[in-house]
């Protein structure tokens, strides 16, 4: 597989919203009929967004390296919601509800690409949480650069909620895991 | 203006990518008649001289040949067909193989051609090498007067300099250039984004593994060439 | 510019002489077993580059920089390390080490009778402790930072 102009490569990096929509799309699909029950299909989602989070991560890091590492949460949810969410789904949520300890976030999303054409079906489907992906990305993301966090969504458009909302709570600092040598 | 090599290291210190850019061939070739005037030294990946620098052979070069046969370790065989160099030490003793300190002590074996060099680093050095470069930076935190220092960022010597970048993921992107070289550390950055797009973004690529992918290979010496041309790393 | 402190190594690897001007991070562990460590590390990082460099090499490592130090080696053919600890604003100062090295290490203690340039150097050297004190003090590196 010799690809000669690899600099082209690298600049497309613009597929159509609408391609990129119906591929999520397709694929949830096809996870849903693969396994019998939902809460199943939403843990594959979660895993499919940890294992894309935990990769995307050093791309985010390595072309923002103004980014350093977060002190606070607050610094966390800043750059998780204008930056991270704005660099890969071109929206930016809005952050809300901080709990008084200040370790749990709520991120407000308007205007979802990936939920531009989806109704869930009937029946077992609106249990279907359709965007669990997104949370699977953040904590694996967020645990390569030593966060714990925990992250489901608490209200959904999707299922007739008036928003969608996404709670990410800090669980623990992974101590263990810091890289030495860090300054 | 140079880069040597490059390599990536994981967070547990394994070494996880290596790319020789240009190392220098340092390779010297002479007759020689009895006795010969080195000492000589037998060591881990062949025979060294220990003492007695002359004619451009220096303390350190290893035997690398003998009337222009290669030899195997401390070994020479000059009846065995000359086996293709290969990149693990080879320490193999047969009946027909003579060890080399005994041969060169043999005045019936003079005049004879050794060529002496530097050996390459083998796979398994290098790897002995990146985990060392591992523990050695974070010791230099540990010892440092200052609060809150990094680990080893640069590295100088009379001949070369080595320069390291860590990535808050924990992933070391490390350098080997000349003394002159500017702006090594827009290389290291630019092989973090390489490192991201062509290996990580690469769905078959498993974390924390060698990097085997080929494009990755290419856009990093892409990178080199363009840093010893240019200046810059990018296009 | 900034001047932190200073370790002289025997051949042996004994710690003869530690001195501090300036030093932010208390330690972690005793002296002892920091001057083992830094002799330790001293002695990973020559191999380390003997094997690794491309070519031959004359005195070796020479310094390296980490985002707030610079760690500048010295070692004279009799096996006698030095290392000194400034800032990253400090370029090559192998002279500054040999100087160092040629007229107060070897004017003070290995002239003086009352020492041997093996052993351990105790603070009854004054004379040398003070020249050193002097010396460094007067570098160009040795900034307001550290008078302060």
């Amino acid at each position: 597989m010799s690809r000669t102009n690899v600099k082209q490569n690298l600049d497309a990096r613009r597929v159509t919203q609408e391609l990129f929509t119906l591929t999520y799309g397709a694929f949830v699909a096809q996870i849903l009929n693969d396994y019998e029950h939902v809460d199943e299909v939403n843990k594959q989602l979660d895993k499919i967004g940890y294992n894309i989070g935990v990769r995307l991560i050093d791309d985010f890091l390595a072309r923002n390296p103004n980014v350093g590492r977060c002190h606070d949460l607050r610094e966390t949810a800043d750059v998780l919601a204008k930056q991270g969410f704005k660099t890969y789904l071109g929206i930016s949520p809005s952050i809300t509800n901080w709990s008084p300890a200040g370790d749990e976030f709520s991120l407000l999303l308007d205007g979802n690409p990936l939920t531009e054409f989806v109704e869930l079906p009937e029946g077992q489907g609106q249990k279907l949480s359709y965007n669990q992906m997104i949370c699977g990305a953040i904590r694996g993301a967020l645990e390569m650069v030593q966060l714990e966090v925990e992250c489901r969504f608490v209200q959904d458009q999707l299922k007739g909620d008036n928003a969608t909302e996404l709670r990410v709570k800090f669980l623990k600092k992974l101590e263990d895991a810091l890289p030495v040598g860090e300054d | 203006m140079v880069v040597h090599s490059f390599y990536v290291i994981n967070r547990s210190g394994g070494l996880i990518f290596s790319d020789e850019h240009f190392i220098p061939k340092i390779e010297l070739e002479k007759t020689f008649s009895y006795p010969l005037d080195f000492v000589l030294k037998q060591g881990q990946k062949g025979v060294n001289v220990e003492f007695g620098q002359r004619d451009g052979i220096k303390v350190g070069h290893t035997i690398l040949s003998i009337n222009g046969v290669p030899v195997q370790g401390n070994f020479i065989d000059f009846s065995a067909p000359s086996t293709t160099a290969n990149d693990d030490d080879q320490q193999i003793s047969t009946s027909t193989s003579h060890d080399i300190i005994s041969y060169l002590s043999d005045s019936t074996n003079y005049p004879v051609t050794i060529k002496f060099g530097r050996t390459r680093l083998n796979s398994n050095e290098k790897l002995i090498l990146a985990s060392m470069f591992h523990s050695m930076y974070a010791i230099a935190c540990q010892l440092s007067p200052e609060l809150n220092s990094s680990g080893i960022r640069e590295l100088e010597t009379d001949q070369f300099k080595l320069y390291c970048f860590q990535s808050i993921t924990g992933i070391k992107f490390v350098a080997l250039t000349d003394t002159r070289q500017a702006n090594v550390d827009a290389l290291l950055k630019r092989t973090y984004e390489l490192y991201s797009d062509y290996a990580l973004k690469n769905p078959f690529y498993s974390i924390d593994q060698p990097i085997w992918c080929p494009l990755f290979r290419q856009t990093v010496q892409q990178a080199m060439d363009l840093l010893e041309k240019t200046g810059s790393p990018y296009t | 510019m900034v001047v932190y402190n200073l370790y002289i190594f025997n051949r042996n690897g004994q710690c003869l002489f530690y001195r501090e001007w300036l030093r932010r991070r208390p330690g972690t562990m005793t002296q002892e077993e920091e001057f083992k460590l830094m002799n330790g590390f001293m002695h990973s990082i020559k191999s380390f580059v003997q094997r690794l460099s491309p070519q031959d090499l004359k005195d070796g490592f020479v310094s390296f920089k980490t985002n707030c130090y610079k760690l500048n080696y010295y070692e004279t053919a009799t096996g006698l390390k030095f290392v000194l600890n400034t800032d990253n604003n400090v370029g090559n100062i192998r002279d500054i080490l040999h100087q160092l090295y040629s007229t107060i290490f070897v004017n003070y203690i290995v002239k003086n009778p009352s020492c041997s340039a093996t052993d351990i150097i105790n603070t009854e050297q004054e004379i040398f402790i003070e020249k050193l004190d002097e010396f460094i003090s007067n570098l160009s590196i040795f900034a307001q930072t550290n008078k302060a």
